[in-house]
């Protein structure tokens, strides 16, 4: 019966459709698969006829067709074209993909517009929507793995942590090689803008969800526009503007949860009690005559018992780690006639991470207007506000605080687990700055980390005002004449307080610091631009003027001693009040600049930049630079000879490019770098100055020179597309700041000078394929590859090496002439001696030297010996650049599947060549009173003599690298990571009936899903010193990234 | 027409379009800018008030916690057999204590980099000032302030042949000193210069002092800058000392004759009227009482920074160090009837540990720094006495020290020469025990370091007698050594 019924159903069916076989009308609705939104203006094709239309507002269309064999494409700007049989279907709804790469898009090329068709330099682009709707605090964050020649690292899982962006390799030593940063036309200040342990990244003011793209400029003809700032390359943020049409309302929201993955294993109670013990007793037995006050003869370490008479065992992540929630809103409208648009968002992100207490919370709001008051004069404007609130405790994980005494991350792993974190009457258990010892004789040297994480505040917040107004007159046919002024107006409030019970603020009774900044950055830029084609002749000349100034004003002060523990915080009251965080700097820069971009027949293309800069931080006389770049392009495709040939059946784009150009660095921190300078002191009651800065009356710029070759092959209707250039950077007149002999008494021990070169040479791949384009399954596939040779050729005069350290206290980095910047600088080891347990160097002359703590330096007991037994000398100075930090390849692999209504992405990223100093395994194989990884219990014994960890010699920080690098914590970097992985479920339309709702899309999201990797540390993506240049690659302390997982809704009206 | 009038404007607008630029552009100004919080040097030597700002900056340099505001004294403390280290802490001297401190230290390289800092703030105040006409400073002020900062070189220059080169006392100085540096340097020429041999530091020393002596007044108006700077009988007392370390005994019984009176009650008859306090608790309370020949000041808006305090290492401020027993708090040649160690010493509040509370401020730990006390310059003065001159008043002076603080104890009658010079090396443990003196004395002598750290005797041949060349010394400048 039922069966009866179906075939009579599909009869029906069939004779409706028949009924209507001569010409008869097809109707639909064209969405975006993105979110959902319908997409008017769609053309619409019978193909093979001259039937067309075009969707409406709504989306839809309606269009006759002659006969049910033909197809219907649909093609629109910036999406995938589709095409699809008719067959009888009478309704026939298309969602278009997005296309990110096709040849229609648009580059923003610093101060211009382009069609990437007329681009000749090289670039990538990253939709706004790869940075949207996850669990970042900035978008750069969003970057990795997106583009080729662009490499990113987290430096650590604290929350709005500055990310290392690296374009086309290290492109300064001693000035920032963070890129350029530029949002809507204003170059913003980037770096972490904390006083204090809560790490704030000012672009995390900015949110992603407002970022419409992101255009990474890389070679010099591209970045030579922004002449003197371009070296690093330029991120070009262009935020979301309103588009003509109905009103568009869109809600994102998602919720998210991390934890903390990869902490190394640590010992248990028990585990550190019998191996400090057994310590102690090998320490004594080589050096009976060790103080029995701190090497007890009986051992040092004892189990404490709790309330119940248990043995306490605390495993201290538990206390410093959790589960962090967090959810993030976003709704916008956007919309507008012919003559005026708009754009309002309102953002809301609320993020906790691992770590306890570490917090990002963002507010904003954006509006934007474009109004075209006559046909020859248009104004717009952008106003955005942000608020953005960071907190943490102190991590020990941002840039330069790798070795704090109360860094959570550093105590989680050290602090001893034999003792308990509160007594059993409930109070914190202390003993003066550190906990207190338990039934341990030997006392513990770090702070309990319980009142440091409950009772101790730092944050960071930024209420940030961008506001920017624009005029465009046309002049003249063609000719138009731009102004635009944009001012970007912060202002941070570092606050900290550490609580006089333990930790930091214990010996301050209590410690209060508070800053403020006030950074004023504007800048005004006025253009001419002459846009015209003559026949075959394209033409595009820009000339304008631009100058900006930043200033920042810090006030702030320190207050301690606090007269009762009633108070937490700087308005406290404190006995003790001294001025601190002052200062004022400013910075100014002016230019005049000009470009020429010029095609024929859209085959051949020429574009010409050329900028003249002046810098306020340059010596007088040497503060003006040219820079400039030209290149040219070849659409050999476009030749009719080409276009006749056999190739363009399968070879549908052919395109090379070429470009040269000289770009200059002028991210010089020190805005009075030329001035010999005398800072304010005091001497007991009595007014001083003193010498603080030796200056350079000759500081010039700092230039680069770049050559790109590019090709671009498309095939098959550019289904499948290859973009593969080569780039060479020669970075010249480097501004080093040249090591000066510590005896000649230069402040800081060096001065900036024009010196040293260094070159960075490399290929990239962007291959990008639309594997499958099924009416109901699409698969695309996009794998970039960038590889990256860096090489310094020269330093100063004498090419001596730039030694560096981590946190100001461990030499681990040296820089030198040959060899790749920011090598580990680590003293060769040769494993262990089998026969003792003896840590084996190498020495300067490649001699073994084998090193025993505590020696008392007797016959056969030398601290350090060789493998005689014969005395040698110390190896600490013989330490050799022992590794490259810089990943010699990196790049990503993303796919985006749709399947009916669902949609995934499996997005991969991986990096390699490089090497990393994991010096959190020194510290976890320290054998002070510190906690130790298991694997210290597979250390050398008598009866295990094939270890390749040495003998453990109670206080032996030596042997396993705690007091100066060595070899053996050197690891591989290599690794591949599943970035994000998404599932998403579009609603079906039917559904919402007249609810006003468009569209609805559901997902569920995974970030930092896996990593493979060799390497043991926490993770192979790390920087213990943040974004420093010349000791990149060290892993110290630094609290691991967490794995997230988000769960989020896209709803349209 | 009408279109023809709205082209006019526009060319209005083309004419108005400089205006905008010139908003910003045409000041020809807008590219120089100066620092506004620091004072760039062509103004430095501009008028007296500025150059004697200089010289107060020239002290605050020598003062700093990373030098001899603090660590100069606790490194040559915590590496002898006085202190047991408490926290293991690199930063707070762990390696330095177990004598295992090698070129990479940043900690010991930092004291390098203060105190050669220091010299050159003042080689080039030296040069600058040259300049100065009588018109800004008055000839005498000028010769003032010149052998001030000539006594700060020197005893720079001290501290740091003591702690980074082989005794005089070894060879007569014949050793490989330290890197002298006269030139003012602020450019990046003169990277490599060979160490001067020890005798040649010494040398230098003693002629800035002798240029200091002749220059710096005898007094000066208030106690305050009478006790942190130096006058006469500052250098004389710093001549005592370094005088000893040469073991130029008739040069100490020379110099400290001119401020040390022939009998007891022992004081300096000239210029700042030096003697003992009548109690040693006075001395640490009371920061410019007349034993007290030149501290190093602390305020709170210039305190001696963290983990360079004193208080902070040996009292409860952080317990980095306590008393061993090991050392002379345990020995019983320091009876507990003596007020130092009842009124200095104490147990920790836990009451496990003894500890020295001879600086006993608490955040922000403003004790001033002992630099040169009178009861040094007379034990300085015994012990020369004791080895080439009068017995009878080395024994007199050491009585003087010894008494005030114990007043029941009595040295045998006329003891031998030996027993004399060791009673006094003892006493020097107990008076300056926590001042920076212990490790010098040792070296002064050329005799082994009984170190707590390294559990063993270091003996002077021994690399690690004194602290190895900084590894950024040596980068830079790899000849320094040879």
């Amino acid at each position: 019966m039922k069966q009866r019924l179906l075939s009579m159903l599909v009869l029906c069916v069939l004779l409706i459709g028949s009924a209507y076989a001569q010409n008869r009308q097809v109707s639909g609705t064209v969405t975006s698969a993105t979110d959902g939104t319908p997409i008017s203006g769609v053309s619409v094709r019978v193909v093979g006829t001259s039937t067309a239309t075009q969707t409406s507002g709504d989306g839809s269309y309606t269009i006759s067709v002659p006969d049910n064999n033909g197809s219907l494409s649909f093609t629109y700007i910036g999406y995938q074209s589709f095409q699809t049989a008719i067959g009888t279907r009478a309704v026939i709804n298309v969602q278009l993909a997005s296309d990110d790469e096709t040849l229609d898009e648009v580059v923003v090329t610093g101060y211009m517009v382009q069609s990437k068709k007329d681009f000749t330099g090289a670039s990538a682009k990253v939709s706004g929507e790869t940075v949207a709707n996850r669990p970042l605090q900035s978008f750069t964050q969003g970057l990795t793995g997106q583009a080729s020649g662009v490499n990113i690292i987290q430096p650590s899982g604290v929350l709005n942590n500055p990310p290392v962006v690296r374009v086309r390799g290290l492109s300064s030593l001693s000035l920032s090689s963070f890129p350029l940063v530029v949002v809507d036309g204003i170059p913003i200040s980037t770096g972490d803008v904390s006083e204090n342990s809560a790490a704030n990244n000012p672009l995390g003011d900015i949110n992603p969800e407002d970022i419409e793209s992101v255009d990474i400029l890389k070679d010099a003809a591209s970045t030579a526009i922004y002449g003197s700032r371009g070296a690093a390359g330029v991120l070009l943020i262009t935020t979301k503007r309103g588009k003509a049409g109905a009103a568009k309302v869109s809600y994102d929201g998602w919720f998210g949860s991390s934890k903390a993955v990869r902490l190394a294993e640590l010992m248990n109670a028990e585990q550190y009690i019998a191996h400090k013990n057994n310590a102690i007793k090998n320490a004594r037995e080589i050096n009976p005559k060790l103080s029995t006050a701190s090497y007890p003869v009986d051992g040092g370490f004892f189990p404490t018992l709790d309330a119940n008479g248990n043995p306490v065992d605390t495993r201290w992540y538990d206390f410093v780690y959790d589960t962090g929630i967090s959810h993030n809103h976003n709704l916008s409208v956007s919309g507008g006639n012919e003559a005026t648009k708009y754009f309002f968002s309102g953002n809301l992100s609320d993020q906790d991470g691992i770590l306890v207490k570490n917090s990002f919370k963002r507010k904003g709001v954006r509006a934007n207007i474009d109004h075209k008051v006559t046909d020859w004069f248009k104004l717009g404007a952008n106003l955005n506000f942000t608020n953005s609130a960071n907190n943490s405790p102190n991590s020990g994980s941002v840039a330069g605080a790798a070795f704090n005494t109360s860094g959570l991350g550093r105590i989680a792993m050290v602090q001893a687990p034999n003792v308990p974190g509160y007594l059993p009457n409930g109070d914190y258990n202390v003993t003066g700055s550190s906990i207190g010892k338990g039934a341990n004789v030997l006392a513990p040297n770090y702070p309990n980390p319980l009142p440091i994480r409950d009772l101790d505040k730092n944050s960071s917040e930024t209420n940030r005002f961008f506001a920017n107004i624009n005029s465009t007159f046309n002049l003249l046919d063609g000719l138009t004449l731009n102004n635009n002024f944009t001012w970007d107006l912060r202002n941070t409030n570092n606050q900290q307080f550490w609580n006089p019970i333990n930790g930091d603020g214990y010996s301050f009774n209590g410690y209060a610091y508070n800053n403020s900044a006030k950074s004023n950055n504007w800048v005004v830029l006025n253009s001419l631009v002459y846009n015209k084609s003559f026949g075959d002749h394209n033409l595009v000349v820009l000339a304008g003027h631009e100058a900006q100034s930043t200033r920042v004003e810090n006030w702030g002060g320190v207050r301690y001693d606090l007269t009762d523990w009633y108070f937490n915080q700087y308005q406290g009251n404190f006995l003790t009040n001294d001025a601190g965080g002052n200062g004022i700097g400013e910075n100014r820069i002016q230019s005049f600049l000009t470009s020429l971009n010029y095609n024929f027949a859209n085959k051949y293309y020429f574009t010409a930049n050329f900028r003249r800069d002046g810098l306020s931080a340059l010596a007088a006389g040497k503060k003006w630079g040219n820079f400039g770049g030209v290149s040219a392009g070849w659409t050999i495709s476009q030749e009719e000879f080409f276009k006749s040939s056999s190739l363009a059946n399968v070879v549908s784009n052919l395109r090379l490019n070429a470009s040269w150009g000289r770009v200059g660095n002028s991210a010089i921190s020190n805005s009075y770098g030329s001035f010999d300078i005398y800072d304010p002191t005091i001497y007991g009651n009595a007014g001083g100055m003193i010498f603080t800065q030796a200056g350079n009356r000759e500081l010039g710029w700092e230039t680069s020179d770049q050559t790109n070759f590019g090709i671009d092959v498309g095939f098959l209707d550019n289904r499948v597309s290859l973009e593969a250039s080569y780039y060479n950077k020669d970075h010249n007149g480097l501004i080093l700041a040249v090591p000066q002999t510590p005896s000649k008494g230069i402040p800081g021990n060096s001065i900036l000078m024009n010196i040293g070169s260094m070159y960075n040479r490399g290929f990239e791949f962007a291959l990008n394929v639309r594997a499958v384009q099924k009416e109901n399954f699409k698969w695309t596939t996009t794998l970039n590859f960038s590889t990256n040779k860096n090489e310094v050729t020269a330093l100063d005069n004498e090419g001596r090496p730039l030694i560096a350290t981590t946190a100001g206290l461990e030499t681990t980095s040296i820089t030198e002439v040959g060899k790749s910047a920011a090598q580990i600088y680590a003293v060769p080891t040769n494993g262990v001696n089998p026969a003792n347990g003896r840590r084996i160097f190498i020495n300067r002359d490649g001699e073994e030297v084998q090193y025993l703590h505590n020696a008392p330096n007797t016959e056969g007991f030398y601290s350090y010996s060789y493998l005689d037994g014969t005395r040698a000398a110390g190896v600490a100075g013989d330490a050799v650049a022992a590794g490259n930090t810089l990943p010699t390849y990196f790049g990503g692999f993303n796919n985006n599947f749709q399947f009916g209504n669902f949609d995934a992405t499996l997005n991969f990223t991986f990096s390699g060549g490089n090497y990393i100093y994991n010096g959190t395994r020194a510290g976890l194989r320290d054998q002070r009173i510190w906690n130790n990884s298991v694997d210290m219990l597979d250390s050398w014994t008598p009866e295990n003599k094939n270890s390749d960890i040495p003998r453990a010699i109670y206080g032996d920080n030596i042997s396993n690298g705690s007091a100066f690098a060595i070899q053996s914590n050197i690891e591989k970097g290599d690794f591949i990571r599943l970035q994000t992985a998404s599932l998403g479920y579009r609603l079906p339309s039917s559904i919402f009936g007249k609810s006003g709702i468009s569209s609805l899309r559901v997902y569920a999201a995974v970030n930092n899903a896996f990593l493979i990797t060799k390497y043991t540390g926490v993770d192979p993506e790390i920087s213990s010193n943040g974004d420093g240049n010349l000791n990149s690659g060290v892993e110290r302390n630094s609290m691991p990234n967490g794995r997230t997982f988000t769960f989020g809704i896209n709803l349209g009206f | 027409m009408r279109r023809f009038k709205i082209k006019n404007k526009i060319v209005g607008l083309l004419v108005l379009t400089p205006l905008l630029f010139s908003t910003v552009s045409c000041k020809k100004d807008f590219l120089e800018l100066a620092p506004e919080i620091s004072i760039p040097s062509e103004f430095v030597f501009s008028s007296a008030d500025r150059i004697e700002s200089q010289v107060a900056g020239i002290y605050s340099s020598i003062k700093n916690g990373q030098f001899y505001g603090g660590r100069y004294l606790i490194y040559n403390d915590i590496r002898s057999e006085e202190f047991v280290n408490q926290r293991q802490n690199n930063v707070t001297g762990y390696s330095t204590y177990q004598f295992s401190n090698d070129e990479t230290d940043s900690y010991v390289a930092d004291f390098w980099i203060r105190g050669y800092l220091t010299i050159n703030r003042i080689n080039i105040f030296l040069e600058g000032i040259e300049e100065v006409g009588t018109d800004i400073l008055p000839a005498d002020k000028k010769s003032q302030l010149v052998g001030e900062v000539k006594f700060v070189r020197a005893l720079t220059y001290y501290s740091l042949v003591q702690l980074f080169a082989k005794p005089y006392a070894a060879d007569n100085g014949a050793s490989k000193g330290i890197p002298l540096r006269l030139l003012a340097e602020r450019n990046s020429e003169n990277n490599d210069l060979p160490a001067s041999p020890v005798k040649d530091i010494y040398s230098q020393i003693i002629k800035d002092l002798n240029e200091a002596e002749a220059a710096v007044p005898a007094t000066y108006g208030d106690a305050t800058t009478q006790s942190t700077r130096a006058h006469k009988n500052t250098v004389i007392a710093f001549k005592s000392r370094v005088y000893l370390a040469m073991k130029d005994y008739a040069k100490v019984i020379s110099e400290s004759n001119k401020i040390v009176s022939a009998t007891a009650p022992f004081k300096a008859s000239t210029g700042v009227p030096h003697q003992l306090a009548p109690a040693i608790k006075d001395v640490f309370t009371n920061y410019t009482i007349n034993e007290r020949i030149l501290s190093f000041p602390f305020e709170a808006n210039n305190a001696p920074g963290t983990q360079n305090q004193l208080g902070y290492y040996y009292n409860e401020g952080n317990i980095e160090y306590s008393l061993s027993p090991d050392g002379i708090f345990g020995s019983a040649s320091w009876p507990t009837t003596d007020d130092r160690k009842k009124e200095m010493t104490a147990k920790s509040s836990d009451g496990k540990l003894n500890l020295l509370t001879k600086f006993s401020g608490a955040s922000p730990f403003l004790d001033w720094i002992p630099a040169i006390r009178y009861s040094e310059v007379l034990l300085n003065l015994a012990e020369a006495e004791a080895e080439a001159g009068s017995q009878v008043r080395a024994l007199a002076l050491l009585k003087a020290v010894r008494n005030r603080s114990d007043a029941a104890y009595t040295f045998p009658a006329s003891p031998s020469k030996a027993t004399l010079v060791e009673a006094i090396l003892l006493e020097r443990r107990i008076e300056f025990l926590g001042e920076g003196l212990r490790v010098p004395d040792l070296q002064r002598r050329n005799m082994p370091i009984n170190s707590e750290g390294a559990g063993r005797l270091v003996q002077p041949n021994d690399e690690r007698y004194t602290f190895p060349t900084p590894l950024v010394e040596i980068i830079t400048n790899p000849g320094v050594n040879n």
